[in-house]
């Protein structure tokens, strides 16, 4: 078989060695989000990671394949740590781990186990959760600062594990819209964008909050790019095309489409464009392929962002595009040089 | 027609021949009436009649219908019995009517129908035909039963709710409630669901075929190996 | 040969011919011994939906029968004629149930009936059709949750303007934390009918039609 397999390695790294360098460049990314919105997303993390590990050996054992080797190769801890990070901070703990054991078991090994599986498992799993319990999927702790009321870390708990609020505390009053949600909310009340960008939800870029978190999940993917894990041309072609999309229909008519790096920081953006479109068994494997696959998420995302009735886009917008790689990969496979372009 | 025949029969429609999860004929009404278990069953016995009755209508007159005129008149007579059945559960099971809504008049359009009466009872005697329009409905009607059940149990911790539109006011006592205080998993109830629960049972028949075709295997090499013990 | 070729054509066609005839007359006939019953079940279903928000003890008329037309109007935030139905008591207006729409909903339109009584009390609200997201806005309809039933009993007299919003922007009504955007639309679309039968409370129990040119 010839063609392009990413990542593009000069000497061999196991699939455990990478699953831990992409686990390490998350660590920035984390660290800001605990220090913007409390420690409860470590909960989330950790009850996901050993929900996953968990789901990981019951799937290989049912299947008789070898547990240890398999387990060892830390992609199912990438799966939950990326699940963890796309949830609500304020998740109580049965949706972490409906989600996590579904990404793993049905997304995962019913399609036939690591590096077979057409979708994308965490995107999965934050799907079936955004259908399957929407309500529970917009409780957004506000950043620190923000709102009046913040939560300590044991009533964080206390909601996680058991449901409860302390006395007087209402969800409404600690949980608020993301800045995605409520710039089209706002939108939708007829206001106008600069006036929703006054609300102090906002920061300088995007999200108070939020964009520091985006940037330090930025920071990861500079440490990937330098570590040569992953291509230039998924993170750079989706960025560039979100950026360029928004950036047209800002041009257009500033008072109702945000800037464009207002989309860049917001959401799952910088997730997205360094650690969920890169992972190499649901990505396409060809440079131009990548290239495609990356604008064509990048567009989706801006879509459902802006015309859909979905707070974010980029699971659905890379779901969407899992299904094209094959094609994709078929289509941009370089030609072996001297073989003529057979046309049928 | 002899026991053996009628044996046959049943087990080709119910489970061999399966509609719903061997020949895949008919997804459409499968996937969207299946939400529960009552409006899966209502619609697979209502095209479980539709397809005895024409069985049994067809089956006797394909003598005298032309070749050309073959599938029009085939055609019409499955819509003649389904517009029957509708206006029938319009009248008497009005709100039940109302939940299965298209499905009903697009049972004509349901390619299983067509397929027994042009596979079957285009060659069969007409008590055969309708033993296998009713053997094929009734092996749908199970699938959407489990199906229905499935996605009940699992969306909104019922079953058989929506049984008063079915038989009435005083059935509403029979609706279980399997778990109490339930959130919910709406993607049971959306259609992925649908998608992700055929597929599983699906995935079940093929192991419970495989399951059953090792074990004749083992008994035939045991056999193979151990003449005496049987002779 | 095109002898035998006619006879075959014409055979099809008479044999086509008799099975629609047949096909008919059995329809035509079931039609005839169903359609009353069908009719009943239609007035049945509809006059169910209407008792669920009008009390039976308020009205002892034909309401299914005693019906207005009603011309499209910005405070119904209606587009087409809708048909309004009046309950009577001994012969004296009683209840009025007339179709609104709150065009602002999360996903579009909210359909709703609303039943108001003759002293201006709301009698009941039902969400007739939405497109509100599965588990999270679609608590406005009555077979999710109770959220609709807090508007029984209130009225003009009984909440001023500022009180007819949810909660969260300074009014009396309770919604459901993450999905303000539809009880707010449904609060705003309930509030305007009520001030549309304030304005035409007279014209609504009399005549058979409003603002409809003939």
């Amino acid at each position: 078989m010839s063609g392009f397999f990413s990542p593009f390695i000069t000497k061999p790294v196991s699939v455990s060695q990478i699953m831990l360098h992409v686990l390490f460049a998350l660590i920035p990314g984390i660290a800001l989000y605990v220090w913007f919105y409390g420690p409860a997303i470590l909960v989330s993390i950790t009850l996901a990671s050993i929900t996953a590990l968990g789901i990981e050996a019951l799937m290989l054992k049912i299947q008789h394949k070898p547990v240890a080797p398999y387990l060892k190769d830390n992609s199912a801890l990438l799966t939950a740590w990326l699940l963890a990070l796309s949830i609500p901070t304020l998740a109580p703990w049965w949706l972490v781990v409906v989600g996590t054991a579904f990404a793993i078991s049905i997304s995962k090994h019913l399609y036939g186990g690591l590096g077979n599986n057409p979708f994308n498992p965490a995107m999965v799993g934050y799907a079936v959760l955004i259908i399957s319990f929407p309500a529970y999927m917009t409780h957004w702790l506000a950043p620190q600062g923000v709102g009046g009321v913040s939560m300590s870390f044991s009533d964080q708990l206390g909601y996680m594990f058991q449901g409860l609020l302390p006395d007087g505390l209402t969800l409404d009053a600690v949980t608020m819209a993301t800045p995605l949600d409520t710039l089209k909310t706002q939108l939708h009340q007829h206001s106008q964008i600069e006036h929703i960008l006054n609300m102090p939800i906002y920061g300088h870029l995007a999200g108070k909050g939020g964009e520091w978190v985006a940037g330090g999940f930025l920071l990861g993917g500079f440490y990937l790019f330098a570590k040569r894990l992953i291509s230039w041309h998924l993170p750079v072609a989706f960025l560039g095309s979100l950026f360029l999309i928004a950036g047209i229909f800002h041009l257009f008519d500033p008072a109702h489409y945000a800037a464009p790096l207002l989309h860049l920081f917001s959401g799952a953006a910088m997730l997205g464009a360094f650690f969920i479109l890169t992972d190499p068994v649901t990505s396409p494997t060809t440079p131009r392929g990548k290239l495609i696959f990356a604008a064509g998420a990048a567009l989706l995302t801006y879509l459902i962002r802006v015309f859909g009735g979905f707070p974010d886009g980029i699971a659905f917008a890379t779901l969407l595009m899992n299904i094209t790689v094959p094609l994709l990969d078929a289509w941009t496979q370089p030609k072996v040089f001297g073989k003529k372009e057979k046309r049928s | 027609m002899t026991y053996q025949e009628f044996k046959d029969i049943l087990y080709n429609g119910v489970w061999k021949q399966n509609t719903g999860v061997v020949q895949l004929l008919g997804m459409c009404p499968i996937l969207a009436v299946s939400t529960s278990v009552v409006n899966g069953v209502s619609l697979g016995l209502a095209t479980s009649v539709v397809m005895a009755l024409s069985g049994a209508a067809i089956a006797p007159i394909r003598g005298i219908v032309p070749n050309e005129a073959r599938i029009p008149v085939f055609i019409l007579i499955i819509a003649v019995l389904v517009t029957l059945i509708q206006y029938l559960m319009n009248a008497y099971m009005y709100s039940l009517y109302v939940v299965l809504g298209i499905f009903i008049p697009l049972i004509v359009t349901n390619c299983i129908v067509l397929a027994r009466i042009e596979a079957f009872a285009a060659k069969n005697p007409p008590l055969q035909s309708a033993l296998d329009g009713l053997a094929m409905g009734l092996g749908l009607t199970a699938v959407l039963a489990i199906l229905g059940g499935l996605r009940e149990i699992f969306g909104h911790g019922t079953l058989l709710s929506g049984i008063d539109m079915a038989l009435g006011e005083s059935a509403k006592s029979l609706v279980i409630t399997v778990v109490p205080n339930y959130h919910g998993f709406l993607l049971a109830i959306l259609p992925p669901g649908a998608f992700l629960t055929l597929g599983c049972l699906i995935a079940g028949k093929n192991w419970l075929n495989l399951r059953a075709e090792k074990k004749l295997k083992d008994a035939a090499s045991l056999e193979a190996a151990f003449p005496a013990a049987h002779a | 040969m095109r002898r035998t070729l006619a006879k075959a054509s014409f055979y099809t066609a008479v044999n086509l011919l008799a099975f629609a005839l047949l096909g008919t007359a059995i329809l035509a006939f079931t039609y005839n011994q169903t359609h009353e019953r069908i009719e009943q079940s239609v007035e049945a279903e509809k006059l169910k939906l209407i008792s669920q928000i009008v009390p039976q003890a308020l009205f002892d008329n034909d309401v299914i029968a005693d019906t207005l037309k009603i011309t499209p109007d910005p405070l119904l935030g209606t587009e087409d004629a809708t048909t309004a139905y009046r309950a009577r008591l001994k012969g004296k207006p009683s209840v009025l149930v007339m179709e609104a729409v709150a065009p602002d909903g999360y996903s579009g339109k909210v359909a709703l009936l609303i039943a108001i009584r003759d002293n201006g009390e709301l009698a009941g609200v039902r969400v007739v059709s939405d497109r509100e997201t599965p588990g999270l806005g679609d608590y406005i309809e009555i077979a999710k949750s109770k959220w609709i039933l807090q508007f029984n009993g209130t009225s003009l007299a009984k909440y001023n303007g500022e009180n007819w919003q949810v909660k969260k922007d300074g009014g009396q009504f309770d919604y459901m934390a993450g999905a303000t955007i539809s009880p707010r639309a449904v609060v705003k679309a309930v509030h305007k009918a009520l001030q549309y039968f304030a304005q035409h409370q007279d014209a609504l129990f009399a005549g058979t039609s409003l603002g409809v040119t003939p």
